[in-house]
């Protein structure tokens, strides 16, 4: 009670200070964190690559083809789980180290995705072999299966009446020859 | 052996056609002749039964009977058992009445070629 009655009587915070809490706190985005414009001239291309932190050496952006990325540097497509698990990164569990340059696909590359730049330890040509033998196997035991069927030991039915001559849409007169079936 | 490892390995020349079965005389073997087989139930029941084509065979009249029972006492069907029992039991005979044709088609078979065999050797003793 006496906790709540404080809490009544404190003055309240002063509305430009929340705001400017809550703004500092969830304004991580604003259009200068934005890639800039495809640098076309050196001294853009200088001025870039010091924007990122980078060598102008080292500076490459994704080419200018409609599907670029502005000025925003060409990573390497490495997933993070074909990095080093016992290398000594700043950040383990992103396998990366301090300032290095984010992947501009990073969401694609991280360890909470599926490797699909992963390779096969098993090569190509074994994999078709396998694959192959699979099938071929298969091939040959449906072949095997579809020659040599499998039968009950047992002669036709015999049904009455002609072998139901009638009954199967024929015309009565034309019977072949009267069947007789025989106990055994 | 099985019936299967003869037909396709040990003696596949002597094996029976399963679908022209019997290729002999019927009655070869049987001085005193054959009993035919009986059959009960008339083309007319059969249709106004409305029977199955292939239930239509010899045991015909149990089918009809059954099927009878069952309209009479549904939903009580397991009041038929009995006349359940005695059609499947006359199609168990039938079953092994097939067996025993292809039985004899295959001894015959293997009758015949050992004749086929006796023969040629006395020819060739000629």
């Amino acid at each position: 009670m006496a906790g709540l009655c404080r809490l009544c009587c404190r003055k309240p915070a002063n509305v430009s200070t929340v705001a400017r809490i809550i703004s500092a706190r969830y304004a991580t985005f604003s259009e200068d964190d934005l890639p800039g414009l495809y640098p076309k001239t050196p001294q853009e291309r200088k001025t870039a690559a010091k924007k990122y932190g980078m060598r102008v050496e080292d500076y490459e952006p994704y080419p200018d083809d409609g599907l670029g990325w502005g000025d925003y540097p060409k990573g390497q497509d490495v997933h993070d789980d074909d990095k080093d698990p016992h290398a000594d990164w700043d950040f383990p569990e992103e396998r990366r180290n301090f300032g290095e340059l984010v992947h501009i696909e990073q969401d694609l590359l991280s360890r909470a995705r599926p490797n699909i730049y992963a390779k096969s330890n098993i090569p190509l040509k074994k994999q078709a072999m396998m694959l192959g033998t699979v099938l071929a196997t298969l091939a040959g035991l449906f072949w095997i299966g579809g020659h040599f069927k499998n039968f009950q030991p047992v002669g036709p039915k015999q049904f009455p009446y002609n072998d139901l001559w009638e009954e199967k849409g024929n015309r009565p007169e034309d019977v072949p020859e009267t069947k007789k079936h025989y106990v055994i | 052996m099985g019936h299967v490892w003869s037909a396709y390995v040990t003696s596949p020349d002597t094996a029976p056609d399963l679908h022209k079965l019997p290729t002999f005389n019927p009655l070869y073997g049987f001085p005193e002749g054959r009993e035919e087989r009986v059959m009960i139930a008339t083309q007319e029941e059969m249709n106004k039964a409305q029977v199955p084509l292939d239930r239509r065979d010899y045991c015909a009249h149990l089918f009809i009977a059954w099927y009878k029972c069952r309209r009479d006492n549904f939903p009580n069907v397991f009041a038929c058992k009995h006349s359940k029992h005695d059609y499947e039991h006359c199609e168990y005979g039938d079953f092994v009445m097939r067996m025993k044709e292809y039985e004899r088609e295959k001894r015959l078979l293997a009758r015949a070629k050992r004749k086929r065999l006796r023969e040629e050797k006395e020819k060739l003793k000629d």
